[in-house]
């Protein structure tokens, strides 16, 4: 341990560095417009109740509304009324900062719906991609037919396409079939995974043909025993790539940026907390910093669970 | 044999058609992979390539074929110039030094005794994070006069470190404004890129060195291998041969791909004085934003040639290696 200090110390220089803007951007999500402002407060801010203006401006009481509240304050004149409906205004408009930051994050914007829209299209392609990829993976491990090797090797050639470097040419191919802005075209160009195809096939391979022989004696159809003897057999291996597939696409901002313009209701996250930072002033550093500890929080909690398996789903590619 | 006449060899003996209907499920099975590979893969290559030679728009009912004229406008223009030269230099900046940090904190982490699963998290945390929300919190870091990197840098103000020509600079007129500086810009994309790619690197080459075998290191010792470095020159760094090229092929891939932070930083025109201006971002903005398909197209392949070549000079190395390792 301690002829190992130098090892940490630059080790703990470098985890400074990893985790400072994941430190502010959790920070900011917690602070007040002026502490942000002035860099005072520490990691969580002082959390002093503060008075949203917006809210105070939108409640501003006009002639009617002092008209309608002058029962209640029997005796005053209207500037009292006034003065006192304002300051009513101002004690149902204090919040803590926190509270104002997060629930600003949801209600300034459809987050939630962003949420959502996160969910079905990363879980729409993850499943297309296994409904695709697991058939023919078995195909090209485990039957032999005239050919295979052609096919094997187009997809060799495929895993060379980056789907992100054809995004143009699919893009004018949506735009003809008047597919953009849809859930279609965030979901339809990642729906073959010609990498899922390569990593299955490789997993397929060493599944014992004895299994395969015996499901067929049972009588199952190549079909059936795709889903119900491979499938199985393939659970670890799918779940690592599920993880890969899972990350790429929650996280993709540059297809959905391409195919998506305008319709706020199919925004995917990271659309989302662009827009936020788009049409924000300086006062909306806190709501946006909630908005984007929300969106990067289900990733990382669901990464701390399970670390190992995340670790090995990234990193798959790498061990072809 | 049996298979040549199919039909009849059904009818007469049906175990004999088991080839055959092996052959059926086989292409069936591989139907929907191999029709989505075409439709969404190889005929988008094929586009590109077409539309490249044209100068197509969306919306306009057809198109004059103008030959390689998007191509020469490519390599005369000088924003394609700028293009280039902002491309290559992330490329040739974030791909050394990511695989460097990579390989460094592994040994590292590779050579403590406690502690090392902390650390791995940690520096994994930017890979799994969205971009573009850790852009958007870098974009707050560097702000000029409320950032946290300025304010820092500002508490070095009248202590010994003012020696440093780039702070007294500071000091006296006011810290960089990173992101509008055109001296600074792609070195900050630089500096989130490295910051974001060089855990999962130091991942892989992690699970590189848990296949060096303890001997070897034993067997360099009895050679005379006696330092740390000669260890590493000797041992480590062949035997990590094939995880390092794997490692520098994604890494490139990758940094040729980079567009989240640019965007989120300069939504129009690709930073100051086009400094940050990259492929993707130049393929988006000419063929999305400005309906230019045509030279977009032209990019498009460019791009696809260069990832390509990167991807096969990469098989061909992993090939060589093979019967070594």
């Amino acid at each position: 341990m301690t002829r190992d200090w130098w090892k940490h110390l630059i080790l703990i220089l470098g985890v400074i560095v990893v985790i400072a803007p994941f430190y502010m951007m959790v920070s900011y999500s917690f602070k007040s417009p002026g502490e942000i402002d002035r860099g005072e407060g520490g990691f969580f801010g002082r959390q002093e109740m503060m008075v949203d203006e917006r809210c105070v401006k939108l409640r501003d009481p006009d002639r009617k509304d002092v008209a309608a509240a002058a029962p209640r304050f029997p005796g005053a004149t209207e500037g009292e009324i006034r003065d006192a409906l304002v300051a009513e205004a101002e004690a149902d408009c204090a919040m803590r900062p926190v509270v104002f930051n997060y629930s600003k994050a949801f209600t300034e914007a459809p987050l939630l719906r962003y949420l959502l829209n996160g969910v079905i299209v990363t879980a729409s392609i993850f499943l297309i991609q296994v409904v695709v990829a697991l058939p023919a993976a078995y195909a090209l491990a485990k039957l032999k037919f005239w050919g295979r090797e052609a096919v094997f090797g187009l997809v060799l050639f495929c895993l060379l396409i980056p789907v992100h470097a054809i995004a143009l040419p699919l893009y004018i191919m949506l735009a003809k079939l008047g597919l953009t802005n849809t859930y279609a075209a965030l979901v339809v160009p990642w729906t073959i995974s010609v990498f899922g195809i390569f990593l299955m096939r490789q997993f397929f391979m060493t599944v014992p043909d004895d299994l395969i022989d015996a499901a067929r004696m049972d009588g199952m159809g190549e079909f059936s025993i795709v889903w119900r003897v491979m499938l199985p057999t393939a659970i670890p291996a799918l779940l690592a790539f599920a993880i890969f597939s899972i990350v790429a696409h929650w996280n993709d901002y540059f297809w959905p940026r391409i195919v998506v313009t305008g319709n706020r209701d199919l925004f995917t996250p990271p659309l989302g907390l662009r827009e936020f930072k788009g049409d924000g002033d300086g006062s909306y550093f806190g709501p946006m910093m909630a908005t984007a500890t929300v969106i990067v929080t289900p990733l990382i909690v669901a990464f701390l669970m399970a670390q190992k398996r995340f670790i090995e789903g990234i990193t798959l590619s790498g061990m072809k | 044999m049996a298979v040549t006449d199919s039909s009849f060899a059904r009818e007469t003996k049906p175990t004999l058609s088991a080839a055959t209907q092996e052959k059926r499920a086989a292409w069936s099975l591989t139907a929907p992979a191999l029709i989505l590979m075409f439709v969404i893969l190889l005929v988008p290559v094929m586009i590109a390539t077409f539309l490249s030679f044209t100068n197509y728009s969306l919306g306009n009912s057809g198109f004059d074929w103008i030959g390689t004229r998007n191509y020469e406008r490519l390599f005369t223009r000088s924003t394609y110039e700028k293009m280039f030269v902002a491309t290559f230099t992330y490329v040739v900046t974030v791909v050394p030094i990511s695989v460097g940090l990579g390989l460094g904190a592994a040994l590292l982490i590779n050579s403590l005794g406690r502690f090392r699963e902390i650390y791995k998290t940690i520096y994994f945390l930017p890979v799994m994070a969205t971009l573009l929300a850790m852009a958007i919190a870098w974009e707050f870091m560097l702000h000029p006069s409320i950032g946290m990197i300025n304010r820092t840098l500002e508490l070095g103000c009248g202590t010994p470190l003012e020696w440093l020509p780039f702070m007294a600079t500071g000091c006296a007129d006011g810290f960089p404004v990173w992101l509008g500086d055109k001296r600074y810009a792609i070195w900050v994309i630089c500096f989130i890129g490295i910051w974001q790619g060089f855990g999962f690197n130091m991942v892989l080459y992690l699970a590189g060195l848990t296949g060096v075998h303890r001997e070897l290191y034993h067997a360099a010792e009895m050679d005379g291998a006696k330092s740390g470095w000669e260890r590493f020159r000797l041992v480590t760094w062949p035997a990590l041969g094939p995880t390092t090229v794997f490692v520098v092929t994604i890494s490139c891939i990758r940094a040729f791909q980079v567009f989240d932070t640019i965007e989120a930083f300069w939504p129009q025109g690709g930073g100051p004085n086009k400094s940050t201006y990259v492929m993707m971002f130049a393929i988006f903005e000419k063929g999305v934003q400005q309906n230019l398909i045509g030279i977009g197209s032209a990019i498009t392949v460019l791009f696809l040639i260069f990832v390509m070549f990167l991807t096969l000079i990469q098989r061909w190395l992993v090939e060589r290696k093979v019967h070594y390792g």
